[in-house]
């Protein structure tokens, strides 16, 4: 039951940056490296903030100001100055980990155990009741992300919103609608680091520190919840085995949140297993590869069927 | 449809058969002769120091009876310095609902004492060079709740007092350290206050990366009598290519720790993380056995450094290490172990 807890808890707290990387890889098409850097940026903002005494809430929408930035500043970087792709998002990441040793007051290491956080404060403790107490990070969890969720899923919906999935489709489209592509650019890579530093955020808080090497990888974690994600439960060209079960289909920001919460999963059965650190990298790797490859598969399928 | 069942099955079935070859180490202990204890160690890299706290760790537990695979079970996990998997490692603990949690390295006791005070477990420390400054402990050293430990505060003062003996002449000490490495900096600034009262100025260069080393390793051997090292991960693993550009200049190189010295270093005033795990097993021992609670011991540090020395390097710089050195040395290298 912990165990599972854990994991849920785990998969809950990168959902919500997966959800920025669905916006970036999936809708945008654009490899997006500097969440590796907005994910602690948002963990040392945050312990900074509440050693300042800021209120914990107050400093997930601090986080995730300061992310969206971090975000306008690749997209920036990509539209107006024309670097490829791939490099601003490099360029930032570089950048970043010299700022966020800054904005954490030139400490590797920030311990704030004895903050009141958004998990434990004043509050919960008057309100939670004893048998609950167990789940209430859990809860916590759900509701920030639930709320994330519906947000991105209205906002998908505006008018900018269609316009950003545009952009990933069609560029001349968007140009032949008199819009400008590149703004469009930037304000999905806005959002998308803006969840991913709110995830740095919720990380700090949750494990009582923040450590500048907890943005290692955040990239792959995205990645590998939002392809095992919409693989999974809704497939572009398919269905999936949700619809076999008679169940209704899910929305991709559902589907990203699961994938996050079933590769965490996958990890802690791995260390369950006895499986080394070292061999784990490993495994998400041939995950990914399996999962690629069985879509891909099916696309070639579909279009020698056409 | 049946795709997606397909990439669900491949997926489980390839994990499982990676899975396959390596099955956990624990072993289980045998029934009867009392209470029996499992315990998690979690270690957040793999490093010789680390390693040898580990070892010292299982000593000291079996010094006080709790033998492995005899009344105790070892859960081991090493993070391979990933913050994520140190979390899902202590997650992991917790839900087998382990008697005792033993973080080895800063991040690590920092992880293992966020999950352990939710879930009621105790959590055992060592190697944290400032567990008042990680807020493991109070600043007067008290627990902050069911976590205690050891730390691996180097003995500055000592250092200094053995460079003196063996350099009588030199004036400048040099210190590569890591910006983002917390331990690195406080230690520097323990090098700065206590320099002045042996005589000594600190030359010290910040780098931040591996591949920086090379570079601040030449403009700081020009500017310096010796080196001393920190315990800084980074500096310390590239510490061949500073031994190299030192040994070119005729200029010596303090270690701060045993494997240090082993692979090169003139001399070191270090810690024995063997014993500091021993220290640190005993205390895991008295939590398990339920004589003191972790809330009820201060965290401990090794008063007495010993003198390590590589006769083999003292050659090369021409260099005698002083009669009184190596007359109380706990133990000497007569060659550089490549």
């Amino acid at each position: 039951m912990t165990l599972l807890l854990g994991v849920l808890e785990e998969g809950l707290i990168y959902g919500v940056m997966a959800l920025g990387v669905y916006i970036t890889y999936k809708i945008l098409d654009f490899p997006d490296l500097s969440v590796d850097s907005t994910f602690p940026m948002g963990a040392a903002l945050t312990a900074s903030a509440l050693l300042a005494g800021i209120h914990p809430a107050a400093t997930l929408l601090l986080s995730f100001g300061a992310g969206a930035l971090a975000g306008c500043a690749t997209g920036f970087i990509h539209v107006k100055l024309k670097v490829r792709d791939l490099l601003s998002g490099i360029i930032v990441m570089t950048g970043l980990y010299s700022l966020n040793l800054r904005f954490a007051g030139g400490r590797a290491n920030v311990p704030v155990f004895t903050q009141d956080t958004i998990f434990e404060n004043q509050f919960l403790a008057d309100h939670i009741p004893q048998w609950l107490s167990p789940y209430t990070m859990a809860l916590i969890l759900f509701l920030i992300i639930a709320v994330c969720k519906v947000l991105l899923d209205l906002y998908l919906n505006t008018r900018s919103g269609y316009l950003l999935r545009a952009v990933g489709d069609n560029e001349s489209l968007v140009t032949s609608l008199a819009k400008d592509k590149g703004m469009v650019k930037i304000l999905g890579l806005a959002i998308a680091n803006g969840f991913s530093a709110l995830a740095g955020s919720i990380y700090c808080q949750h494990k009582g520190f923040f450590e500048i090497s907890v943005g290692t990888g955040t990239i792959v974690i995205g990645l590998a919840s939002v392809i095992i994600g919409i693989q999974l439960l809704c497939p572009e060209n398919g269905t999936s085995f949700l619809n076999s079960l008679k169940l209704p289909q899910v929305r991709p920001t559902t589907a990203v949140i699961a994938g996050s919460v079933v590769y965490k999963a996958c990890i802690s059965l791995a260390i369950s297993l006895g499986m080394e650190a070292n061999d784990l990298k490993l495994i998400t790797s041939i995950l990914f590869l399996v999962i690629l490859v069985v879509s891909t598969e099916r696309r070639k399928k579909v279009k020698s069927h056409a | 449809m049946k795709k997606s069942f397909k990439a669900l099955f491949l997926t489980t079935a390839v994990t499982a058969s990676l899975l396959g070859g390596c099955s956990g180490s624990s072993s289980s202990p045998a029934p009867g002769d009392g209470a029996s204890y499992t315990i998690g160690i979690g270690q957040f890299a793999a490093h010789g120091s680390l390693d040898n706290c580990r070892e010292g760790f299982l000593l000291g537990l079996a010094e006080e009876g709790i033998v492995e695979g005899q009344n105790l079970t070892v859960l081991y996990e090493n993070s391979q310095a990933d913050g994520g998997i140190a979390s899902q490692i202590i997650t992991n603990f917790a839900s087998q609902k382990v008697d005792l949690i033993c973080g080895i390295a800063t991040p690590m006791a920092q992880t293992a004492y966020g999950v352990g005070k939710r879930q009621d477990i105790p959590v055992i420390f060592t190697a944290v060079t400032d567990p008042a400054a990680a807020e493991l402990a109070n600043a007067d050293g008290t627990p902050v709740g069911e976590i205690t430990g050891t730390s691996d505060k180097l003995p500055v003062t000592q250092q200094l007092q053995m460079i003196r003996t063996m350099l009588p002449d030199a004036k400048t000490i040099g210190i590569i350290y890591t910006t983002s490495e917390v331990n690195s900096l406080s230690t520097i600034e323990e090098y700065k206050a206590a320099s002045g009262d042996y005589g000594f100025e600190i030359v010290d260069i910040g780098i931040s990366t591996t591949a920086d080393v090379p570079l601040a390793a030449d403009s700081l051997l020009e500017k310096v009598d010796c080196v001393t090292n920190l315990t800084d991960n980074t500096v310390v693993a590239s510490l061949p290519v500073i031994l190299d550009k030192a040994a070119r200049k005729n200029i010596p190189v303090f270690g701060s720790e045993i494997e240090q010295v082993k692979i090169g270093c003139l001399a070191a005033m270090g810690l024995d993380y063997i014993d500091l795990g021993k220290q640190t097993g005993r205390m895991a021992a008295a939590v398990l056995k339920g004589e003191k609670k972790a809330s009820e011991m201060n965290y401990e540090v090794i008063e007495e450094a010993a003198f390590y020395g590589n006769t083999k390097v003292a050659e090369n710089l021409g260099i005698t290490i002083p009669e009184e050195l190596t007359s109380s040395a706990k133990e000497l290298f007569t060659d550089i172990d490549q």
